[in-house]
């Protein structure tokens, strides 16, 4: 294996690769990773390889993976990717991360998000490791297998200011570990969870919202639907940023050379996105879907922004189906859509409630009511209001497409706010944080993350990070 | 107490049973002192307008963590239904196994055993994979949860006036075929049972295959491929099967029905036919066969060569890969054959989604208004009266259903609009 693998970096000629990095692939080829897929970078970063394409003579073209696969068997097991964005080397290479704390768990808990300190630079970044070996079930695993490898090769394929790059993607030891840029702020649902429980203000939604609908517009352009939009997928820079993540939910609507007018796949192990999916994703029919169906979870998405909980967050799932396919729309709640509701319910207990996380016994009724007044006390604006209900339609060929959306008089309050008094997203989200440098890195970090760790193996579910 | 009364002879009112026809919506009235145990042993006179029917409703049942839909098609060895992942809200199909029924069917729990071992080791996008083994032993039934299909290329087939394929579309499935057949070679799984029969196809287009019961998984550290037994269906058989061998190769049997396959969807025929079994054996026996004129080169190749007499001269798997007609697409023509409507719902819409719906609002509606309706047996005799006479004198087109039909589709409206994020306590379902 060795020797094909020098043979391997004879051939890159070292312009890729090191053989080093490419040593690393042995461990990669031991856990199956990577079989047929490798994107690569050149080190000016103009040039790559398509997913697929596999190590062999004349490498630098790109060329189906098929025939290369045919013809190199034994170069076809190679998985190795090394990048540099602004003038950063991020190697693959775990020696190079130093661990500082973890930031939260993935993928039912098989994945861990670290911060970690990027030690030739001094730059702080997001270290997601995969433990290969952490999962219980084999069929699970090789489910989650796929997943992160579709996630890591279509990362890598799309560049959009944003959508969430990956600075490096490689194997060491059992773990499979991907660098990300910090996020500072974290996910829209962390910033949901932590302070904003009833939701964001509306001009930090617009600012985000904008921003996905640049990544969404130029996902849809590349022939991919995203299948998972959803608060917990959508990270904020600490300048404010918001990148679009979970591509792992992701399909193609070009099937065999042909852009589909409609897709029928129904995405896997997708349980937990199913409150945020469009009715016609949900029916499983002969119409099939499109890249309109992620509209729909655009507008689900603002209604959990504004409203700090998805629709149908505390519903069955079956009866949640039975909705969406009767084209009930969930709305923004406000003094318009809560009233009415509040009046003809009269003395009754009113059916709303909000809080999906509360679990008091005792106070619940009189905390749903404090939730109600503060909700009922506020107003999203019209433009605001269209947003979603555009968004939400039952019929797909009525929703606007992410370009259309971009133009939608919500974000008019975006382009307006060039003056110096009107506040940026960080600013907006005040007083929340953003996740700042740690002092010192020292060993007792290091022997904390030893105990997070453990502590992660006791199955505590902690706040959702999903990246 | 069986609350299934059997009337006379179209009327057995079970509700798995009667899915089609026209009074399937119908469920005899429980009547109210229907406990008593006292039998009578005599027969009472019971005028026709005295048996009162109530109009079935979707009543909501579950198998585990399943919701149980219609009736998708059915098999030597039972139904086959739609099913409701109702954690993930994926569509699934269920093969209910009666033990009773299994019993009657030679190698019956045998064949079933083996397909459910076969079947979990099984892992290919070609390959029909079983999520989920249930079993009631109070009912003794079983349920195989497998992946939903939409259709079957055979009933696709009869949907169509010349029983084929544009050659575009064949070679589609048949390379697929060939994709899953390989992996089923790999694993050293020989199908023994391959049709259009039992070529499935999910939503968005991939084929499956599916039907295990008489596959042969070789022994692990068996030389060869050498096979001792064939079940398939005669019409497939290859002329070593035919003709009574002893032992052959396993893998060229599923190689001869594909070919079978292929001839079948391409030209609409079957290369060997015959009134009989035993004619048809013979026939196959003797290897000769013709294609069709129509069939042009690289496919009339092809064809001949999977259909050699000989297992030795018979294609194998990558030959057949390396074939032009199997290497190059034939060009894309406009005519394309749907999987047909099922039970005149073309876009094969959730047949779990009206139980669903009379599970969580079904309820409301019953309150509000009285909504059962009760028909009697004299007003049942009556509308078949007038259907046949419809049907006699041509006098009506289209709409001949009852009057009260509406098709099991219908969706009931709703009226009061639920809150989308209120808390309502559902108590679980009835598990059966």
């Amino acid at each position: 294996m060795r020797n094909n693998l020098e043979l391997l970096a004879a051939i890159l000629g070292g312009e890729f690769f090191s053989v080093k990095t490419i040593v690393n692939c042995t461990t990669a080829c031991d856990y199956g990773w990577g079989v047929y897929s490798k994107v690569c970078f050149s080190q000016d970063h103009t040039s790559w390889l398509p997913s697929g394409s596999v190590f062999g003579p004349g490498v630098r073209q790109q060329r189906p993976w098929k025939n290369y696969a045919a013809a190199y068997p034994a170069f076809t097991a190679a998985y190795v990717a090394t990048v540099s964005t602004d003038m950063l080397m991020f190697e693959a290479d775990a020696a190079h991360y130093r661990l500082c704390s973890v930031l939260g768990h993935c993928c039912e808990n098989i994945a861990t998000v670290h911060l970690a300190r990027h030690l030739p630079s001094g730059t702080m970044v997001a270290v997601k490791k995969f433990n290969l070996e952490k999962s219980k079930q084999e069929a699970s695993l090789i489910q989650a297998k796929c997943c992160f490898q579709h996630e890591i090769i279509l990362t890598r394929q799309l560049q959009h200011p944003n959508i969430l790059p990956y600075h490096a993607a490689f194997v060491s030891g059992p773990e499979v570990i991907v660098v990300a840029p910090l996020m500072a702020f974290g996910s829209c649902k962390d910033l949901l969870s932590s302070h904003f429980t009833d939701g964001l203000p509306e001009a930090a939604i617009a600012f985000i919202l904008r921003d996905v609908l640049q990544g969404l517009d130029y996902i849809h352009r590349k022939g991919y639907i995203h299948r998972a939009i959803r608060a917990s997928h959508i990270l904020v820079s600490s300048c404010g940023q918001a990148c679009l993540s979970g591509l792992r939910y992701a399909c193609q609507i070009v099937e065999h050379g042909r852009w589909q007018c409609s897709v029928h796949s129904f995405p896997h192990s997708t349980a937990r996105n199913l409150n945020w999916l469009s009715p016609e994703v949900l029916e499983q029919n002969l119409h099939g879907y499109n890249e309109k169906s992620d509209l729909y979870s655009i507008g689900m998405t603002a209604c959990e922004l504004a409203n700090g909980v998805v629709p149908f967050a505390d519903v069955p799932t079956t009866l949640m189906l039975t909705e969406k396919v009767r084209g009930s729309a969930p709305q923004l709640l406000d003094q318009s859509t809560l009233q009415p509701l509040y009046d003809e319910d009269g003395g009754q207990q009113p059916a709303l409630h909000v809080h999906h996380a509360d679990s008091g016994v005792g106070d619940s009724v009189a905390s749903n009511m404090m939730h109600l007044k503060t909700l009922q006390q506020r107003r999203f604006s019209q433009p605001f209001h269209q947003f979603a209900e555009l968004c939400l339609q039952r019929d797909p060929t009525l929703r606007p497409s992410a370009s259309q959306l971009l133009a939608h008089s919500f974000f008019k309050q975006c382009r307006q706010r060039h003056g110096d008094v009107s506040p940026t997203v960080p600013q907006l989200l005040h007083p929340v944080m953003p996740i700042c440098e740690p002092r010192i890195d020292s060993q007792d970090d290091l022997a904390s993350i030893l105990v997070a760790e453990r502590l992660a193996e006791l199955e505590f579910e902690p706040e959702e990070w999903d990246f | 107490m069986d609350k299934e009364m059997t009337l006379d002879e179209g009327l057995r009112l079970d509700e798995e049973e009667n899915n089609s026809g026209n009074f399937s919506d119908l469920e005899p009235v429980v009547w109210l002192n229907d406990d008593d145990t006292e039998v009578n042993m005599f027969f009472h006179r019971v005028d026709s307008d005295q048996i009162i029917y109530q109009t079935k409703k979707k009543k909501c049942k579950m198998i585990g963590k399943y919701v149980m839909g219609d009736l998708l098609g059915e098999g030597s060895y039972g139904k086959v239904k739609e099913m409701l992942d109702s954690e993930t809200l994926c569509r699934r199909a269920v093969k209910i196994l009666k033990k009773r029924k299994l019993r009657r069917i030679p190698n019956g729990e045998q064949n079933v055993q083996r397909e459910i071992q076969l079947l979990k080791i099984l892992k290919h996008k070609n390959v029909i994979g079983l999520v989920d083994v249930l079993c009631n032993e109070e009912k003794q039934k079983m349920y195989m949860v497998l992946e939903y299909c939409v259709g079957g290329l055979q009933d696709m087939l009869e949907s169509t006036p010349k029983k084929k394929f544009p050659l575009w579309q064949a070679h589609g499935y048949f390379c697929q075929l060939v994709d899953g057949l390989e992996y089923l070679h790999s694993k050293g799984i020989i199908h023994k049972d391959i049709k259009p029969g039992n070529l499935l196809l999910t939503l968005d287009g991939a084929l499956k295959i599916s039907d295990l019961g008489v596959a042969e998984a070789l022994n692990m550290f068996a030389e060869d491929d050498t096979c001792y037994t064939g079940q398939g269906s005669p019409a497939f058989q290859p002329p070593e099967i035919a003709n009574g061998h002893d032992k052959f190769s396993g893998f060229k049997v599923d190689i001869w029905s594909s070919g079978v396959t292929l001839y079948n969807i391409t030209t609409g025929l079957y290369p060997f036919e015959g009134e009989n079994v035993y004619k048809l054996f013979e026939n196959i026996g003797r290897g000769e066969f013709s294609i069709p004129s129509e069939i042009e080169n690289p496919l009339r190749a092809l064809l001949e060569g999977m259909l050699q007499k000989e297992p030795e001269k018979r294609l194998s798997l990558p030959q057949i890969r390396q074939h032009p007609w199997f290497t190059r697409k034939p060009p894309r023509t406009l005519e394309y054959v749907p999987v047909p409507p099922l039970r005149g719902d073309e876009f094969h819409t959730m047949t779990v989604l009206p139980y669903l719906m009379e599970y969580h609002y079904g309820d409301d509606s019953a309150t509000t208004e009285n909504h059962t309706e009760y028909i009697t047996e004299h007003e049942i005799n009556e509308e078949r009266r007038l259907q046949e006479l419809e049907v006699h004198g041509q006098a009506v087109t289209g709409g001949s259903m009852s009057r009260r039909g509406g098709g099991s589709g219908t969706k009931r409206r709703w009226r009061r609009p639920i809150s989308c994020i209120s808390v309502k306590k559902f108590p679980s379902c009835k598990q059966s």
